[in-house]
Parts: C-alpha cells; sequence; structure tokens
C-alpha cells in the first residue's frame, strides 16, 4: 500500500502537538511495510529525504508575503499539488490513499482525488468553531466552508476521540458512519488507521 | 497529443459576466481560436441565470460556483474561487482524457492554472492583462504585495507570458525581472464587423444624449483614478470655450460622486451626462455617434476603448501613454496628448472638434489599420502558433 500523508507541521517544524502526532503515524506505517510519504511544509528546508523509513516531501510557499494563514494556506496548496503529482507519476500512477492532517491542504487533496481518483481520509486534530471558540466572522467561516469540503469530499473522517466525532456531527452533519475514532493512545489505534486506508483503497480499486 | 488542439482557458470573467477587458478578450479570442480549429474549454466563474455549461460560438463553457465560501476580502475570495475552480477544471480534464495546454488570464487564475499545470503535467501559458504594480502605481502594502507576488508566481510558472502591447511587454519584463525570450506581444483585438450592423436610427439615438447642435464627447471606461477621468473633467471648460459640445461619460466607479460634485461646483451639470454601465448594443450606438472619443488613461496596458471607438468610426484622442501610444500615431490614425494635461486633453479635442477634414481622415485612417492589424482572425492565428510551437518544445521534455 502506498499513502501520502498531508501535514502543515512535520518534525523539525513544531507548531502544536500534531508535528509530533504525525511522525509516529508515519513511522509506524513505515514499520508495517506501508510506503509513506510526508508532504509537509518548511521555510526553506525544502526537498526529499528519508527519515525514519518515512519519505519527506517539504515544500516552501512561492508567495512570501500574506494578509491571513487563509491566504498563506491557500497559495501553498499548488505546491503541495506539485509535490504529491511529482510522487504519484514516479509511482507509475498509483497511490492508494492521501491522508490529510487537518484543513490546510483540504483543497490539495481534493483536486487529486478530482484529477486522478485518489481517495482521501480527512484527519482531524482540531476545528475552527473550538481554535476560534465559536467566532463567525468571513474569515472563520471561510475556513469552515474549507473544513466543511473536507468532510463533504472525504471517504472517511478518522478522529481521535468519541467527543471530536459527536463534535464532527454536530458542526457539519457529518453521517456518523463515515467516522472513524482511532485513539492514539489505545492499542487498537494503528489497526484502525489501517483498516480505514484499507476500506477506502479497496472501494477506489473496485471502481 | 490527439489530432485537434485542446486548450483549456482559465478566466474570472467570461459573458455575460463582464466586470473589465478580460471578459470580451477571452470571448473572442476563443471563438476565433474555435473556427481556427483549435478546440476550446472555457473555466470560469458563475453568473445569475447562465447555465453551469454551454456551447457558445463553437467554444464550451463551464462555470463554476464561486460565491459559496465567505471571503473576508476581495483576495481571500480570489484564492477560494480558485479552489473551487481548480477542483472542478479537475474533474474536466478527468472527463476529458486530458487538454494539451492550461492558458490562464491575470493572477485572479493563477492558483488554478499552477495546480492544473503540476497535476496534469501540461504547458500553462499565461497572458498578463495588467499589473497590480501598474494599477497601484507601485506596491504599497502587504496586500499589494502578495498579488504582486502571486502574479510574479503565475509568470515563473508560465511557459510563455503573452501581453498585448510592447509597453507591456516592457513593463511586465521589468516588474518581474523576466527574461526576454519568455515574453510574446500579441495585440487585443477588436470585431469590427459589430460596428457594421445598424438596427437603429442613430439620429434618433443621438437625440436621447446631446442637443444637435452640441458635439458629444465621449469616454467609456470604470471611474477610477487610473483612467484620468478627472483629467477630462477638468477639461471639460476649456473645450466649452471654443466648441459647444456634450460629454458623455459611460462607466461606474467610485470618483462618481466626487466628479458629480465638482461638476455641479463649475455650473457645467447641463453639459455632462453620467449614463452608468451601458449595453453592449447602446455602447456601440453611442461610440458610432461620438464626434470624438478621449482616452484619458494614465495607465494604460492596451486600450481596448480606443481600438472599439476606431472600430465605429469616432475619431480618438488618447494620451500618450502604455499600449494607447502603440495604437495611434498622432495626426495620422488620432491626436495623442500629454497625459494628466487637461491643457493639452482640451487642445486636442478641440483640434479634431473643429476641424472636419481632419476628423474624417483619423477616422478612415484609424479604421483601416483596425481591420489590418488588430482583428481577431489574426490574433488567433498568432496565438495557435505560439500553442503550436509551446508543444513542440514540450514533447521533447520528461513531462511528455
Amino acid at each position: 500500500m502506498r499513502v501520502i500523508i498531508f501535514s502543515w507541521e512535520y518534525p523539525p517544524r513544531v507548531v502544536g502537538k500534531l508535528a509530533d502526532y504525525v511522525k509516529k503515524l508515519a513511522v509506524h506505517l513505515a514499520r508495517n511495510k506501508i510506503e509513506t510519504h510526508v508532504v509537509t511544509y518548511h521555510d526553506y528546508m525544502t526537498g526529499e529525504f528519508e527519515e525514519n523509513g518515512v519519505k519527506t516531501y517539504r515544500v516552501t510557499n512561492p508567495v512570501k508575503t500574506h494578509i491571513s494563514v487563509l491566504t498563506w494556506v491557500l497559495t501553498l496548496n499548488q505546491e503541495v499539488e506539485r509535490a504529491a503529482a511529482n510522487i504519484y507519476y514516479r509511482a507509475g500512477g498509483f497511490i492508494d490513499v492521501i491522508d490529510v492532517q487537518d484543513w490546510h491542504f483540504i483543497p490539495a487533496a481534493v483536486t487529486l482525488k478530482k484529477a486522478f481518483g485518489i481517495p482521501f481520509v480527512y484527519s482531524i486534530e482540531s476545528l475552527e468553531d473550538h481554535r476560534s471558540h465559536g467566532a463567525n466572522s468571513p474569515f472563520n467561516m471561510a475556513i469552515k466552508s474549507i473544513e466543511w469540503l473536507g468532510m463533504y469530499e472525504a471517504g472517511k473522517i478518522l478522529v481521535k476521540s468519541e467527543w471530536m466525532a459527536s463534535e464532527a456531527v454536530r458542526i457539519y452533519r457529518v453521517p456518523e458512519a463515515k467516522i472513524k475514532v482511532a485513539k492514539p493512545e489505545s492499542e487498537r489505534w494503528l489497526r484502525t488507521v489501517l483498516e480505514t486506508y484499507k476500506s477506502l483503497k479497496e472501494a477506489h480499486r473496485s471502481v | 497529443m490527439s489530432d485537434e488542439l485542446r486548450v483549456m482557458m482559465l478566466t474570472w470573467e467570461f459573458p455575460p459576466r463582464i466586470i473589465g477587458g478580460i471578459s470580451p478578450h477571452v470571448y473572442y479570442l476563443s471563438k476565433s481560436l474555435a473556427k481556427n480549429g483549435v478546440k476550446v474549454y472555457v473555466v470560469t466563474c458563475d453568473f445569475p441565470g447562465a447555465p453551469s455549461h454551454e456551447t457558445v460560438d463553437g467554444v464550451e463553457v463551464y462555470r463554476v460556483d464561486s460565491y459559496k465560501n465567505p471571503s473576508p476580502d476581495f483576495a481571500s475570495w480570489v484564492y477560494l474561487m480558485n479552489m473551487n475552480m481548480q477542483k472542478e477544471a479537475a474533474s474536466i480534464v478527468r472527463e476529458l482524457g486530458g487538454v494539451d495546454i492550461f492558458h490562464a488570464h491575470d493572477w485572479l487564475v493563477a492558483n488554478a492554472g499552477i495546480g492544473l499545470k503540476h497535476v496534469f503535467r501540461r504547458p500553462l501559458l499565461a497572458t498578463i492583462h495588467s499589473t497590480e504594480y501598474g494599477r497601484r502605481n507601485g506596491i504599497h502594502s502587504d496586500y499589494e504585495k502578495m498579488i504582486h507576488e502571486t502574479e510574479a508566481w503565475l509568470t515563473y510558472e508560465a511557459w510563455k507570458v503573452i501581453c498585448c502591447s510592447n509597453y507591456m511587454v516592457s513593463h511586465v519584463k521589468w516588474v518581474f525581472g523576466l527574461p526576454e525570450d519568455k515574453l510574446i506581444m500579441i495585440p487585443n483585438g477588436v470585431d469590427a464587423k459589430e460596428y457594421e450592423k445598424s438596427d437603429t436610427d442613430l439620429n434618433q439615438f443621438r437625440r436621447l444624449f446631446a442637443l444637435p447642435e452640441e458635439k458629444i464627447v465621449l469616454f467609456v471606461g470604470r471611474l477610477v483614478y487610473e483612467k484620468g477621468i478627472h483629467v477630462l473633467i477638468n477639461a471639460v471648460p476649456k473645450v466649452l470655450e471654443k466648441v459647444n459640445a456634450k460629454f458623455v461619460i459611460v462607466g461606474n466607479g467610485y470618483m462618481q460622486q466626487s466628479l458629480s460634485e465638482h461638476i455641479r461646483n463649475m455650473g457645467l451639470t447641463h453639459k455632462v451626462m453620467f449614463t452608468g454601465f451601458v449595453d453592449d448594443r447602446t455602447l456601440r450606438n453611442l461610440q458610432k455617434c461620438a464626434d470624438v472619443s478621449v482616452v484619458p488613461s494614465l495607465f494604460e496596458p492596451f486600450g481596448i476603448v480606443a481600438l472599439e471607438a476606431m472600430a465605429a468610426k469616432s475619431p480618438v484622442v488618447v494620451s500618450d501613454t502604455g499600449g494607447l501610444s502603440e495604437i495611434v500615431e498622432h495626426e495620422v490614425t488620432g491626436i495623442k496628448v500629454y497625459p494628466n494635461n487637461p491643457d493639452s486633453l482640451a487642445w486636442g479635442i478641440t483640434r479634431v472638434l473643429l476641424d472636419e477634414n481632419l476628423a474624417n481622415k483619423l477616422k478612415e485612417n484609424a479604421y483601416r489599420k483596425v481591420v489590418e492589424m488588430f482583428n481577431w482572425e489574426k490574433i488567433s492565428q498568432q496565438t495557435k502558433t505560439v500553442y503550436e510551437s509551446v508543444l513542440s518544445e514540450y514533447s521533447k521534455t520528461f513531462w511528455a
């Protein structure tokens, strides 16, 4: 199985706790003989590396000056697409699943789904509704609209707690069957993630 | 590559959505390319009442739902619109089984064009109609700098950059530091046939705007600083000293209110008429009726309104700047005046209005030049040649 993880933070770039989680996930996947690619951002340390069996591909933002994290994210997505397309073509045109961590690279995942039929998992670390304490300015609503797009287009949604599953249902009216809970501290964590990937891969191959 | 060249045009405006000059440009270019055997797929923003997919004069037009994401400001809206446009375009390309080239018009579709290029590994062409630097006369804020850098990014990712005038070629080359051989000049065009249709009694039509004894001085454009409308308003009393004229101002913009107040203070309300935005037919009839058409711009990448006036056989007075300098030859196809100079502009207008022989000579020469130089048949042929040479270069790369 070949998987690409999209994450806006990955060590050595650590913004919150997502970076360490994604590293743990990627390393575990690689140990389980999953070909694991991580496409992530770094200001200047760009390019391709292999770290603990994980193939990392770091891109930077082609537009340096920004007015908000929203515009910053939206011009970075094309570089994420470029990196993912390079992996896709090099692999002879087959990627089983993309795993998008949080909202930042949902636009890229959606485009790749439409272009190549690659299914994606939307993994939620946090939601804008909680980060902004329910604020509903156009800025927050724009980010929520991207989260909504991810919920809508994703094949499956992975959350880390029952509470987050209920929040996704409450805020975005996601059908419960679409959500899988994989608690990082539980023994079943990796198995649940892998089963989720496999369910999408099989659905994808049977098309 | 199939036998037929397949181009996907990305544009934020296409008729019936008309905001500026890109909409008619892409419409006529696509239509003429289709006549020249190019299969054109236009992907653009939606418009109330316009279908999400239709065939217009041989061109496949797809309209994307562009207003569903809340946006804090215009630039954020543009980027979010690009997210939606790219998503829809990716589906369309997949359904079609591929296209040969992506052609993006201005930074407004930069993200979508660049993303599609990499995802489908097909060459991207960019037409730069205008720059943030030119529109704002410099870069003054992070907001403007972000747009400027997005434009630079588009020109960087593009295989070739097309500009509509030599002035724009040198401006774009300087502003983004591009190599000379990346830039191609293909002029903008005008469809002179559109002005030959006559279904209106022009004498009757003229009376809606001016008294029989008044000459019509026509301005067409957005009422914004860069278009120099304030220069024309300041020239009004200077012209009226010598000629009885009516100034007809077509277009909307943020300067309208202050200009109206200025005109009221001069006591010239009866000599200046603001029509607002008018439909195509009214505009063409006005251009045909105009005794002189004025383009007093301070910044003008091309100056399509001058070309339209020339096609309508209305003598033109333009400021000697940007693309206008190239379209008009002084005292041959029009009169050139100093930019941002009401005295010079008033001189140009009265020179045309007081000398009928000169006016006739100018409009005959101008019409001939428009038909020979700025016709879409020729422009689409030049564009097709660019597509073919880019594809031949592309065929030697590892992407092919």
